[in-house]
Order: C-alpha cells, then structure tokens, then sequence
C-alpha cells in the first residue's frame, strides 16, 4: 500500500533526510502489506490493550516530595531564572 | 584467582562471609573490561569511580545486603541518578538523570555495584544493536557477529564476563533474544512483576525489565530483588514475591510439557530445528509429558506486534522535542524547533517506527491496523491462556537462527522476524525465561525459551534449571572470551 509519507512526517513532527526519503517509501510499504497479513485474520474477539489480569493499587490523595526544582531545571537545554526558555512560538506579521 | 569468572551467587557469598573483599572484585573487573571491551564495546558509559567507592563503602560496612560484591551492569534505557543515560540515541546523548530508577534504588539497596551502562538499539528498537547511534556491539563467542538486541550490550558483558549478571529490557524478545545469541540466561517477567519506574518507555503495554545472567540461580536472586509493588508504577502488581531461591533445586512435579508443531517451525535454521528435537527427547528422557500444539493465531503475532508496538512508540517518544531536557536543535520558532530537533536526534529505525506508529493511528487507517492487532492480540493471548490449561510450560527455540554476522539484514522485515518466537509471550504478558541449550556446528550458542503462566516465575525458574543441570551449557561458558579473543589476534 501506498502511503503519504509527507503527510505522516509532517504529523510525527519529523523531517526525511535525502536518503531516508529515497529508501523509506520503498520500505514502508512493504512492513505496512506485511503487517496487513492481519486482516486476513478473522477475530471476533473484542479489543483489550493489557493482557495481565491485576488489580491496581491506588494511592492516597497525599503531598509527596518531588524531585528539586533546580535538578529538573538543570536538565533544560536553555533557561532564563527558574523558566524554561523556547523560541518563539507565534511567527510575526 | 580471576574474580570474573566467579558465578554472582558464588562472588557474594565469599564477600558476604568476608572472604572476598568487593573492592577486589570490582578491581578484578575494571582490568577485565579494560582489555576486552575495546573489541566486545558493551559499555557506553562505565561507571569505574562510583564502583569502586560504593565497593570500599561495602567493604567498610558489617551488615552486608543480599547482592554484597555482585558487579552487576544496567542497559542504558534503565536511568541511574548522576549517570550518563542515553538510551542509545543522540537526542538523549548528553542526559543525566536526577533520579534512579526502582529497579536500580533496589540492587543498590542490597548491595549490589553497578558497573556501567550497556549499549543497545536505540530506544531498545531492534535486534542486533547495531542500531545503536554510537557503535554496535559485538558478540563475545564470534566478534564478527552480533550480540542480539536490543539488549546486546547487556547480553555481551555478561558473556564476556564484563559483569555477573545485567539488567536489560524486553518488549518483543529484547532480553531473550540477546540472551540466546550470547549464551546467557536472559528472564522476561510476567508483565507487571517488575517495576518500570525510570524505565525509558518504548511500547508501554509490553515493557519488561528483566535480568540477564550466568545461570538460572543467579536470575531467579536478582528477580527476587527487582520484583514487587511500587507507587511509582501504576501497572506494577501488588502481589507477594516469593524468595526464587527457596527449592530452586527441588523440581518434583510431574508436568506436562508443551511443544510447537511442525506449522510453526517451517523456515527455521536447521541447527535450531535438530537442538529443538533433542530438547523434545531429554524432556521425554526425564519422565515428562510431551504435548505437540499448534497455535494459528501464532503466525500473526509477528505482524500484530509490529502494530502495536510502534503504534505505543510513536505516542511515547512524542515527549522528545528539545524542551525540557535532551538534544535542541537551534530554531528561531518553536515549532520548527521541535522538527529540527527530533529530526537531528533520531536515527533511521525510530523514524520509521514512530512513521509506522503514526499511519496505524491516523484517521482512515485506525481500524484496520490498530484496532484488528488490538483484537488478534486478545485472540493470541485466548490461544495462550488455553494451552496452559492442558500443559504447565511451553518451550520454544529462543530464536529462528543463531548470531548474524553485523550488516548482514539490510531488510527491516528480515530483521524483525528474529522476535518470531518471542513476541506471542510479550502480546500475552506472560513470562519467558531462555536458557542457553547447546552449540551449532561453528560453536554458536543457541536458546531455549521456556514459557508459563503469568506470575509463575517461582515455578518456572525451578524447571529452568532443572533443564539447565540436564542440558551441562554452563560449564562452556567461560571459555568465551579467550575464544573472541583468539579469533581476533589471527
């Protein structure tokens, strides 16, 4: 099958370099009729997204400590006093 | 003595005992390392200094935990707090994490030494590591051929006795397969055993952390370790775990043993096919049930997995756009920041994973990819749950072939289809541990998968290794590295 890889990198957030977009139709199209196999598959199973049977704990509604401020900001690529600065984010007129 | 060569269980107790100093050991180690891992390159971050302190303060101390001396590595998608974490990608090249992931806090806890950080796919998206964005891996038995992966590096330090035992992570056979190829034990929990927190997502509904290691024994105490409730993973179960020691070596039971049939094996490395049969004779040998099974909707697992796990990548991995931490790409708008950012930091398999993912998801194609894997998912799991009503273990080769040369599969389909056997256990959640099972005629090793009901570890390790005493691999092992060693002087 044929896919618009444009559009799906434009949705990822992603751009193809030269040779990804020689080789990466060509190669998508094949996994996706491979992966298509499945439609051959009839199921009338319902959908599920976990398979493990577990009951899940839940917690308090209490104040627990989280990581310091300044490690977390540490982290960041750029910052200006305790923010975490990005460029702009509406384009001028 | 060589220190390395010591098993995990062995190493402990003479440190415990005060016979061993850790210091010795992690000495011992840092040597080995040194003149193996310029060809074996597992590591991608050693971590010799903070060894060596937190051997000194072992050593220094009188109450010694359950892991005291065990020098133990950590694929570097599991975050250690002040340690390089990079998940074998450029975008996170340069992070360090402000915090431990739980299954790192709890080897800690017990004394164990954490080495370094072991090289993978990146973001565990793969099965040789060579999609690591680094260097790959090489396979300590052949350094012309690959580790496995995605945890090679995990799967390589352990064979090349760079470490007693590693923790990897398995989402489609990520600890299995490496394990196979490298002669190692390699377990996959039964999902929601083992606490995730600080484990970087890849596939969220199939994530494992498991253990890699030189024999069952030493799988089933760091299991003992790593598994059990924790507040900081809402998927992890709250259910007792049992010491995996206590009568590891007591197997009485009379069990029914279940075997694929012919429709599942067509197309696999011959090699792979006679070991599988022995298998099947030493299993009848020792007095048990041998039950051939066929599993239709087995054959679409493959498929169904390459559904749902990118589809889960490409929502997890949408966290990386240059903001908060990692890779930024300079910009003068935000929105092309993000573009230029992942575009810069993402290597070609997580691009066409995360594309993958996107088209499964989109409008127009939700239902008949998504949704149908989503629904063949539940009729393998069904399949699954049905056979461990008639038998107590599946066994299965870990994989269709053993170690590939590097650069062999240029064909990303060729390369997936290394998770055929492996996949069905990770759709179903249930746990899978391998064992090494013999060699091929070049002296490769090559895996058994061993498979049970979920949160039947404690059973399943006990079979384990009972087939490991039968099947004698161990005593191979620690010829390994002379073996890479020897082929690369010539």
């Amino acid at each position: 099958m044929k896919v618009d890889l444009e559009h799906l990198s434009r949705l990822a957030n992603l751009e193809l370099t030269e040779e990804e977009r020689k080789l990466l139709p060509g190669q998508m199209e094949k996994i996706i009729d491979w992966v298509g196999q499945l439609s051959s598959l009839a199921t009338g199973e319902e959908e599920k997204y976990h398979q493990v049977d577990f009951s899940l704990r839940l917690e308090e509604d209490e104040v627990q400590p989280s990581l310091p401020q300044d490690e977390v900001l540490a982290m960041a690529p750029e910052k200006q006093g305790d923010l975490v600065k990005v460029p702009r984010v509406f384009r001028e007129k | 003595m060589k220190y390395v060569e010591l098993g995990l269980r062995e190493a402990v107790d003479l440190v415990r005992n005060g016979q061993v100093k850790a210091t010795e050991i992690v000495e011992s180690y840092l040597s080995h390392i040194e003149s193996v891992d310029p060809e074996i390159k597992a590591y991608l971050t050693l971590a010799a200094d903070r060894a060596l302190s937190r051997a000194r303060e072992i050593d220094a101390r009188k109450h010694k935990g359950r892991l005291a001396g065990a020098v133990v590595a950590i694929k570097d998608n599991i975050i250690t707090r002040g340690l390089r974490t990079t998940c074998g990608s450029r975008i996170l090249e340069n992070f360090v994490p402000p915090y431990d992931a739980t299954v790192v806090e709890r080897l800690e806890a017990e004394d164990a030494i954490i080495i370094g950080k072991t090289n993978l796919d990146e973001f565990a998206m793969g099965s040789s590591t060579e999609n690591s964005a680094f260097f790959p891996t090489r396979n300590p038995w052949d350094l012309e051929r690959v580790p496995g992966g995605s945890s090679g590096g995990s799967a390589a330090a352990v064979a090349g006795l760079e470490a007693m035992a590693a923790l990897g992570s398995d989402t489609g056979g990520s600890v299995r397969q490496p394990a196979a190829f490298c002669g190692t034990v390699g377990l996959k929990p039964t999902y929601g055993r083992v606490s995730r927190y600080g484990l970087v997502a890849f596939a969220s509904s199939l994530d494992q952390i498991g253990p890699l290691a030189r024999s069952v024994e030493d799988c089933a105490l760091i299991t003992s370790v790593i598994a059990g409730f924790d507040r900081r993973d809402s998927t992890c179960a709250d259910r007792p775990v049992p010491d995996y020691l206590d009568g590891l070596g007591n197997f009485q039971e009379k069990v029914k043993v279940g075997f694929l049939g012919e429709a599942s094996l067509k197309g696999i490395n011959p090699e792979v096919a006679s070991s599988y049969l022995q298998v099947q004779e030493l299993i009848a040998g020792l007095g048990f049930e041998v039950v051939r099974m066929d599993f239709p909707s087995w054959e679409v697992a493959l498929p169904c997995y390459y559904i749902i796990a990118p589809s889960e990548a490409s929502s997890n991995l949408a966290r990386y756009d240059g903001v908060r931490y990692g890779l930024r790409a300079g910009a003068a708008e935000l929105a092309d920041m993000y573009v230029k950012t992942r575009t810069a930091g993402f290597g070609s398999e997580v691009k066409r994973r995360i594309l993958l993912g996107t088209f499964a998801l989109s409008s127009g194609y939700y239902e008949a990819y998504y949704a149908r894997a989503a629904r063949a998912r539940q009729a393998i799991t069904a399949e699954l749950q049905a056979a461990f009503r008639r038998v107590d273990f599946i066994l299965t080769p870990t994989t269709p072939e053993p170690a590939f040369k590097l650069g062999e599969k240029q064909d990303p389909i060729a390369m997936y289809l290394q998770d055929y056997f492996t996949v069905a256990a990770s759709l179903a959640g249930v746990p899978g541990i391998s064992i090494p099972c013999g060699l091929t005629g070049n002296g490769l090793p090559l895996g058994l998968q061993v498979l049970s009901e979920p949160f039947a570890e404690n059973r399943l390790f006990k079979f384990a290794f009972l087939l490991e005493n039968n099947i004698k691999f161990k005593n191979n092992m620690y010829g390994i590295n002379t073996r890479g060693r020897r082929k690369n002087e010539n």
